[in-house]
């Protein structure tokens, strides 16, 4: 945990430099590469970043992302619903999503509480049990913006809206630079930049340094006479929150708001990312986000081609899996080491 | 064995002494060979060397008595006799043990029950939902049946009658009445002991008994009956390990007794030198306090009251306390472990289910509140410092802050009159004046309190409790597993901070020479009662018999 970068990671950085060499090879337009997986990178990493207050308070992993995930989905909705376009658009639907987060995180909170010990497993199933009831309330949400609904019928909304009017791609275009035939996407890293920094400032804070003390002993925390439940609760909302900001970031980028069954698609990967990141136990940090959301992110960006080119097509599906379910079962199992130790 | 070789090649050479020695063979075997030899025994876990040297010889047909404080090996040594799967998995053992005059390494419980060893545990080894007779003859069913005979022995069907009239018969012969299709989880403790006990005396080939402490969970009655069944089975030709640390049972039946302490054989006594007065101070062993401090004679204003206050400790139970304590005053507890000590301060931080009441200041305390028993002005530090005391990962700075800081909000400005935040400086200066005066050594304030020695960390616990400057600090252990010099530094701040500050501190502890030294009162329990409440400068005698609760039958 001294934040050295150690074995795994340079395993994996080294499988995604020769998957770059061999796209080369394959004759792939590598500047374009290069550039996809920035974009790749962002889009995902502020899901990531979701994992962090959860870990650092001893909570587990996010698997529970789906309830954060909704709640910015609805965030989204009402923007559009709104008309609210451009950038405001955007900003408009994070700020929207708080509300929904924060009552959806309260309510998780309350049930990871009461299975302390358990609560990866409760986290995922949680995020099973919940997106059916979301399937029942996005068909009769009583929106009324024609573009959000099913185009028969014109009642319930229907599984992919499309961004195109309102905020989608806002953030990707904000000042592009180009460096060559590679371009990089300023605005857009600039956002992420500025949300890992507010997530690092928060555990610099009273708060913050609470949480990572919980997380690394809550006995000891108990007997300083500090609230542990209240802690976790707090951590879960945060994570709730970031992971509902981090949906916002994922669609504009897409360019669809993706409802029903969509949201438990980006649990696994967000997991198996932090852990591809160097983040074993009980203490995860920005670093390991970063480098585990780009890392991943960039394999799967590059192993599909590749495998779809020398394999045989839709081999990208099955690699990803591999990849993503994994890393989470090695990350067990070397947890579970540790602790033998 | 030695020596029957030497008989053997005698006889063989026709040596004029050959019929002699038979003849002193034939002697030795009439008085009881051994069963059992231990010699040199040697166990470390990890770092910790848990025995040291153990010999022991146990003849056939002998009560054996093992006596100890918990801690003391016995149980390891028990584990090791038994096969216990723990003792291989944590590295096994040095030194031999020889079973019949044979040498044998026991590898698993299923190895040593084949020889015809059986063993009652301290903790019930029983299967909740099945019956008491299904418990008594598990793994040794009567069968019936011809599938068995055609498929595997595994197959057969139990025939349940035939195990029932043998459960019944087992319990009969220990005088114990109960029903043997009652479920185990509904029957009472005692009656579990006693399944427990039936089902190792049902074994047909039982040669040696280990029974590690079998009568903490029984009554007086109920205990003299296992006495009266240990007696049959060893004239019988069992022979019995009996691990207790009731002194009065250990007179009462054993025919040989062997003192273990800190993993070493302290003594070794014969049935007619047994003396319970002689096993108590060797069981505890401390040797007679040499400094004593002055004690101050002051007001008896009572803080705290606990009455009839239980705490649900598991291998700690606290049963019914009626005890007060007066301001300002040093309190010290003390008790074998696991008789009840350390739950006192664990049950009042809410750590564990209570029973009863807790005044505090004359007013009733929630003690499941814990924040806001620390708000009121009470602490605690624990005895477990890795797992409970520190944040090993964190700096020795903010450990020493840590409980001031977050939970009683002190070290705090208002940065532009309104925002609180954390004044560096104040804290800087508490933490570096801390240092200094308990003489934490470590590189600088920022270094991992992982890193520190066992008696740095604990003054890191000390200095943060001064920090709180709490009305009443408890204290756990202050002293378990720290060097000596670090030792004296932490008794005297304890001693200062009583003194200064006035607050009111109960220290629980083992090392009675050291609560003699700085406690105004100490409080001994025994099996989770109170048992007297001495004044430090009472004899040995008294505090031995405090500890082993012996007094009230000794008629003192």
């Amino acid at each position: 945990m001294d934040g050295k970068i150690k074995l795994p990671q340079i395993i994996i950085t080294a499988f995604m430099l020769a998957l770059f060499v061999l796209a080369g090879f394959l004759g792939m337009d590598i500047p374009e590469l290069v550039s996809g997986s920035f974009t790749k990178f962002v889009m995902n990493g502020v899901l990531v970043l979701a994992m962090i207050p959860m870990i650092n308070a001893g909570v587990g992993m996010n698997f529970g992302l789906p309830v954060g995930i909704v709640a910015g989905l609805l965030g989204m909705c009402m923007a559009i619903q709104f008309r609210m376009t451009g950038i405001t658009g955007f900003l408009g639907a994070v700020a929207l999503s708080v509300i929904p987060a924060v009552l959806l995180g309260l309510l998780y909170a309350k049930i990871l509480n009461m299975v302390k010990g358990k609560e990866d497993i409760a986290a995922i199933f949680i995020g099973y049990s919940f997106i059916p009831i979301m399937n029942f309330v996005w068909t009769v949400i009583p929106f009324t913006n024609r573009e959000m609904l099913y185009p028969v019928g014109a009642k319930g909304l229907r599984p992919k809206i499309s961004l195109e009017n309102y905020f989608g791609n806002v953030l990707n275009e904000l000042m592009v630079l180009k460096l060559g035939k590679i371009s990089v996407p300023v605005g857009l890293l600039l956002a992420y930049a500025a949300v890992c920094l507010l997530v690092y400032g928060f555990f610099k804070t009273k708060g913050g340094t609470v949480m990572l003390a919980v997380g690394e002993n809550e006995k000891f925390c108990q007997l300083s006479g500090i609230r542990i439940d209240r802690v976790r609760t707090m951590a879960i909302v945060l994570s709730t929150v970031i992971g509902a900001a981090g949906i916002c970031v994922y669609a504009q980028t897409y360019g669809f708001v993706e409802l029903y069954n969509a949201p438990l698609s980006h649990s696994f990967p967000a997991v198996s990312a932090i852990l591809i990141g160097g983040c074993i136990g009980r203490r995860a940090k920005i670093s390991h986000a970063v480098l585990g959301t780009y890392l991943y992110q960039t394999i799967y960006l590059l192993s599909a081609p590749i495998a779809n080119a020398i394999l045989i097509p839709q081999m990208s599906e099955i690699v990803r899996m591999i990849i993503t379910n994994g890393i989470i079962l090695y990350a067990f199992l070397k947890q579970e080491r540790r602790r033998r130790q | 064995m030695n020596l029957s070789l030497l008989f053997a090649i005698m006889r063989v050479a026709g040596s004029p002494c050959a019929d002699i020695g038979t003849l002193l063979l034939r002697r030795r075997r009439i008085m009881g060979k051994y069963v059992l030899e231990v010699k040199n025994l040697e166990k470390y876990y990890g770092q910790n060397k848990v025995l040291d040297k153990v010999d022991l010889s146990v003849r056939k047909g002998e009560i054996y008595g093992l006596i100890g404080a918990n801690g003391s090996g016995k149980s390891t040594l028990m584990n090791i006799l038994f096969g216990n799967s723990v003792i291989a998995a944590t590295g096994g053992y040095s030194g031999d043990v020889l079973f019949e005059g044979e040498k044998v390494k026991l590898r698993s419980t299923t190895e040593a029950i084949g020889r015809g060893i059986g063993m009652i545990y301290q903790e019930f080894m029983l299967i909740p939902e099945m019956t008491v007779a299904e418990n008594i003859k598990l793994t040794r069913e009567n069968t019936k049946g011809i599938l068995g005979k055609v498929l595997s022995p595994e197959l057969c069907f139990v025939d349940r009658k035939k195990d029932n009239e043998d459960a019944a018969g087992v319990l009969e012969q220990l005088g114990f009445e109960i029903d043997n299709s009652y479920l185990v989880k509904n029957i009472s403790v005692n009656a579990k002991q006693f399944v427990e006990i039936a089902r190792e005396v049902n074994k047909g080939d039982l040669k040696l008994l280990l029974l590690d402490e079998p009568t903490a969970v029984l009554g007086d009655e109920d205990a003299g009956k296992l006495m009266k069944v240990l007696k049959e089975l060893a004239e019988k030709g069992t022979s019995v390990i009996f691990c207790t640390h009731r002194l009065h049972e250990i007179c009462q039946v054993c025919d040989h007794v062997t003192v273990l302490r800190d993993g070493q054989v302290v003594s070794d006594y014969g049935r007619d030198e047994l003396d319970m007065r002689t096993l108590a101070r060797d069981m505890i062993g401390y040797d007679v306090a040499a400094v004593k401090k002055e004690h101050q004679n002051r007001e008896e204003k009572e803080i705290l009251k606990f009455e009839d206050f239980s705490v649900y400790m598991p291998g700690e139970f606290l049963d019914g306390l009626n005890l007060q304590v007066y301001e300002g005053e040093i309190l010290g507890l003390t008790s074998l472990s696991g008789h009840g000590k350390l739950a006192v301060g664990y049950g009042v931080m809410g750590q564990f289910p209570v029973k009863g009441e807790f005044l505090y200041g004359g007013a009733g305390v929630d003690v499941k509140n814990v924040r806001k028993t620390i708000e009121n002005g009470l602490f605690l530090l624990p005895d477990d410092r890795k797992n409970m005391g520190l944040l090993l990962e964190h700096s020795v700075r903010d450990n020493i802050v840590f409980s001031g800081f977050y939970g009683r909000n002190l070290f705090q400005k208002k940065a532009a009159g309104i925002f609180p935040v954390r004044d560096r400086k104040e804290m800087e200066r508490c933490v570096e004046e801390q240092m200094e005066k308990l003489e934490i050594k470590c590189e600088s304030a920022g270094q991992k309190v992982k890193e520190l020695s066992g008696g740095n960390q604990q003054k890191v616990c000390i200095a943060r409790a001064v920090l709180v400057a709490p009305k009443v600090l408890f204290v756990m252990e202050p002293t378990r597993g720290v060097d000596i010099g670090a030792k004296e530094k932490i008794l005297n701040s304890l001693v200062q901070i009583n003194r200064e500050q006035g607050t009111t501190v109960v220290v629980a502890s083992s090392e009675l020479e050291e609560l003699k030294r700085i406690s105004d009162r100490i409080a001994v329990f025994c099996e989770g009662k109170l048992s007297r409440i001495l004044p430090p400068d009472a004899t040995d005698e008294e505090f031995a018999f405090a500890f082993t609760g012996e007094e009230g039958k000794d008629g003192r």
